[in-house]
């Protein structure tokens, strides 16, 4: 066991050398973790405040054994964000990158640069890590230009050596050159979160010389997670825990009327009912203890009443129906937020050769990670330690100090990976729920949610509706174009703990639905708008392209409906509406790789009897400046139903690629996680309750489905295109890409996600 | 600890190791492995054996720990990922799943792993199809799935072999 004292100690040493010198050699950031948490969990006060963002030592240390350490307030939570942040730095630096090791997210040894959520690594840590590596370059050749007392004009560097230049003998690491020396470094630093602007004199490397930019570095944490030795947030021990199990009420806003502890006592290694309010949970000594405690008083895959239980609850029954939800929707109270307006719609459509009108539904969906929240929470009276894989760590320090009435810079987070997110899922919630239970029974405890925890009461991507209106002119061209949103909120962020807790609104708030949408098409006559809401039904949250998935799917599948009502090729048809450069290039990006041929959508009805029939689709979207077109053939059994989607093909343009095989992993991912939400996904709920609590509830998709083939070809490239994100956007064409595709097959507009096998046939019928 | 957990220690052999595990005979296998060994390449997914993230192979073969009582593991051979080697020494399967990127997140990886070593030790050349049908039991959320099908056939074919 690596023996080093603490985070705090750690910035302390910092603090005494002022710069770039650390007095010790620093290992894997999985070794000086787990030795964090060690020291963490006996230490009375944690590490205070995050470090100084115009300070270099907040961003870089160089250690004597010639490693480098990056610290970033960005995690990875299976994005691959560790490596290619990684790689940005390295190159500044002129650094191996495998000696260059990243430690993410833990709130006294990072800079807050906002949460890892919405393609926003990348594009905007990114520059501010550039940067800061690039003053610690300069600061080293400084110290390497007193060192051999030549001007830093005449010395060149290669792999964290630098040379005089000409007189190769007279060289040294960036580990020795710092060993012992202090360095007190100010590199400048103003804004926050994704706006921060770090180091803005700094000189940086011409992209044309990148070598470690742009090539497809391995990722850094794969070989550990292949060989059980990564720590996800689920594998952590913290010396005195306990484990916690919650209790959630029957209905979602049902009251605790009584807890029967009964039979509690023999169970081995059971401590105590922790209760507050409607807030229920349980401790043990051990984990099987807990579940089996919190199974007696309720928590089962499928409870059978309120009052089933040890722990009765009162019968509530406050949700609206689920097959009326989208008039629910409708007829929620929102603010009309306008789009884009131009002519009169109305006007056009009374004398238009040809209108068109649709109406989409799409359900609750879910992150569903496959690691259930957990959160391991130490609370003593006047401090708190979270141990936590949140994409959010510096804003859940602040939440967790709210919650608790802890002053936060007695609150730390020291971050661990963890399971795939894709959004902001249950982890901030599992903390809150640890929180209360460390803080009533005076020992750290960990909290992992059941899997009907994670499914029933995770926050869910809302249920949308939308309207959508349009005429063609007898030229074959668009000349109205109407699209009215209902958009429930996906930013409340209150928690579930506190509003158990009677506190509501002590942390969080309710957010209004964003129009997620952006358009490129030129229409003469528009009416874009979005009546955006709060909270309808159940809570919510940032589910990968929030709302953006839903109204590409409207955008892309209505705007096909009028290409083949009008006998033209959809490529045509959409290339004459758009004048976007970066636009048009996916298009044709990927009508090249796929091999496009033009001709309309066929869209007949299959003869009775027929096999299985193939179709093509295709959509694009811009997502937060990303332009994303996907292609894909699909087949459709008109004796099942059943949709089977054969080949993909991507054209990606979010700029300057970092790490190549890492975008087309986050690519593929998109693409094979959005066909599930598209074929199978729907949250289903009760007048009291979430009731897909499991996968079968809840399928999603399965190796017998997944595509032949996902080829991906990326546009711009090149560093004249400064990167935007890649952790979404490919989401977003595909339901319109598989409705499309299903018209193009079997002549049916499916108009509601998810494309079950009976929703097709029905539609066949 | 206040009291023991269980009247009988049970004993198993893990990774070629006899255990002996202080815990419930009827509690479940998963938490002995990784709450009393401290193993972590078996994980809690979702308890039902609905996704394989616990799965783990007992004489030979893919089997869900998360619904295996611990009596019934008594005096199994069991072997867990971290029975297939480390990050010095991948064994071969790791190391394809390595050379092929094949993880995101990598939380299910493991039952990836632990399902298609079995597959290969009962069938050393399987096809696409059969790769597919032995997974499809392995719930992945991230879309890591066509890496993982690359990384079970590059190990098939000896191209993980180092």
């Amino acid at each position: 066991m690596n023996e080093i004292s603490s985070t705090l100690g750690r910035r302390g040493l910092f603090k005494l050398s002022g710069g770039l010198v650390v007095a010790f050699s620093l290992f894997n950031p999985a070794d000086v973790l787990a030795a964090n948490a060690k020291a963490a969990a006996g230490r009375p006060i944690p590490g205070g405040v995050p470090p100084d963002a115009g300070e270099l030592s907040a961003w870089l240390a160089v250690h004597p054994d010639n490693t480098v350490t990056l610290y970033t307030g960005k995690v990875d939570v299976g994005t691959g964000a560790e490596t290619a942040l990684a790689q940005i730095a390295a190159e500044e630096l002129y650094f191996p990158i495998d000696r260059l090791n990243v430690v993410m997210g833990t709130t006294s040894v990072t800079v807050n640069q906002g949460p890892s959520y919405g393609s926003r690594t990348i594009r905007y840590a990114g520059p501010q890590i550039r940067h800061a590596a690039a003053a610690g370059k300069a600061a080293l050749f400084e110290l390497a230009a007193k060192h051999f007392k030549v001007a830093a004009g005449e010395l060149s560097v290669e792999n964290g050596i630098i040379s005089v230049k000409g007189a190769r003998a007279r060289s040294i690491s960036y580990g020795k050159l710092v060993d012992g020396k202090k360095l007190n470094i100010e590199i400048g630093a103003s804004g926050k979160s994704f706006d921060m602007v770090v180091a803005p004199q700094a000189q940086l490397k011409d992209p044309a010389t990148y070598t470690v930019v742009g090539t497809s570095v391995k990722r850094k944490d794969i070989p550990a997670k292949m060989t059980a030795e990564y720590t996800y947030i689920q594998d952590l021990k913290v010396p005195g825990m306990l484990h916690g199990r919650v209790v959630r009420p029957y209905g979602v806003g049902a009251t605790l009327l009584s807890v029967d502890e009964t039979g509690l006592k023999e169970i081995p290694g059971f401590v105590q009912v922790v209760r507050r309010d409607n807030f229920l949970g349980v401790v043990a000594e051990t984990e099987w203890g807990a579940i089996q405690a919190a199974q007696m008083l309720g928590s089962v895959l499928a409870p059978q009443s309120p009052t089933a239980g040890q722990a009765k609850w009162s019968d509530w029954n406050g949700l609206p129906e689920q097959d009326k939800i989208w008039d629910t929707v409708r007829a929620a109270p929102g603010q009309d937020v306008e789009v884009s307006r131009n002519g009169d719609v109305d006007a056009v459509l009374k004398t238009a050769a040809k209108t068109f009108k649709a109406t989409f539904q799409t359900p609750f969906q879910m992150h569903g990670s496959i690691g259930p929240s957990c959160a391991v929470v130490d609370v003593k009276d006047d401090r708190c330690i979270i141990y936590s894989g949140t994409q959010m760590p510096h804003e859940a320090r602040h939440v967790t100090a709210k919650l608790l009435g802890i002053p936060a810079d007695r609150v730390e987070l020291i971050w661990y990976g963890a399971p795939g997110a894709y959004g902001r899922n249950g982890l901030d919630h599992a903390i809150a729920d640890a929180a209360i239970m460390s803080q009533a029974v005076g020992r750290p405890v960990r909290v992992q949610w059941m899997r009907w925890d994670e499914h029933g009461w995770e926050p869910k991507g809302p249920a949308i509706v939308q309207d959508l209106e349009g005429a063609v002119d007898a030229d074959g061209k668009v000349v109205a174009w109407r699209h009215h949103m209902w958009l429930p909120t996906s930013m409340d962020t209150r928690l579930i703990a506190a509003a158990l807790i009677g506190k509501p609104d002590v942390v969080g708030s309710v957010g209004m639905g964003t129009p997620a949408i952006t358009y490129a098409y030129q229409f003469p006559n528009t009416d874009v708008a979005d009546h955006a809401e709060g909270k309808v039904a159940l809570l919510t949250a940032s589910l990968r392209s929030p709302a953006q998935f839903e109204t590409t799917y409207a955008m892309e599948a209505f705007i096909d409906e009028m290409a083949a009502e009008t006998g033209q090729d959809p490529l045509d048809f959409r290339l004459k509406h758009l004048n976007d450069p970066r636009a048009i290039a996916v298009l044709q990006a990927a009508a090249k790789l796929y091999g496009w041929e033009k001709r309309p959508a066929r869209g007949q009805r299959p003869p009775a009897g027929s096999g299985p029939v193939t179709g093509r689709g295709m959509a694009w979207v811009n997502r937060d400046d990303a332009r994303v077109a996907t292609i894909a053939d699909v087949t459709v059994d008109p004796s099942s139903g059943q949709i089977q989607v054969k080949r993909v093909v991507v054209a990606h343009d979010c700029g300057l690629v970092i790490n190549p095989d890492g975008l087309k992993n986050q690519i593929e991912g998109n693409i094979i996680q959005s066909i599930s939400r598209t074929l199978h996904e729907e949250v289903t709920f009760d007048r009291a309750h979430v009731t897909s609590r499991d996968w079968f509830g809840y399928p999603i998709l399965r190796f017998s489905e997944v595509p032949d083939s996902i080829e991906i070809v990326f546009v711009n490239n090149t560093p004249e295109y400064p990167s935007y994100g890649g952790g979404e956007p490919a989401t977003c064409p595909t339901a319109a890409v598989i409705s499309n595709a299903v018209f193009d097959a079997i002549g049916v507009r499916l108009r509601q996600t998810p494309f079950r096998p009976e929703r097709v046939k029905a539609l066949i019928a | 600890m206040a009291q023991p957990m269980s009247g009988k220690p049970v004993t198993i052999n893990v990774n070629g190791h006899d255990r002996v595990i202080d815990a419930p005979p009827d509690s479940m296998l998963l938490y002995a492995l990784r709450d009393n060994l401290g193993l972590r390449g078996p994980k809690f997914g979702c308890g039902l054996s609905e996704c394989g993230a616990c799965t783990v192979i007992i004489n030979g073969n893919a089997v869900h720990s998360c619904i295996t009582p611990l009596s019934m593991a008594e005096g199994q051979k069991i072997v867990t990922l971290e029975g297939l080697g480390t990050k010095e020494h991948p064994g071969k399967l790791q190391q394809a799943f390595i050379d092929e990127q094949a993880a995101q997140c990598g939380y299910c990886i493991g039952g990836m792993i632990m399902t298609a070593q079995a597959l290969l030790e009962q069938n050393p050349h399987p096809t696409r199809d059969e790769i597919k049908q032995a997974l499809d039991g392995n719930l992945c959320r991230c879309g890591t799935h066509m890496r993982i099908i690359r990384a079970v056939e590059r190990a098939a074919n000896g191209a993980g072999e180092k």
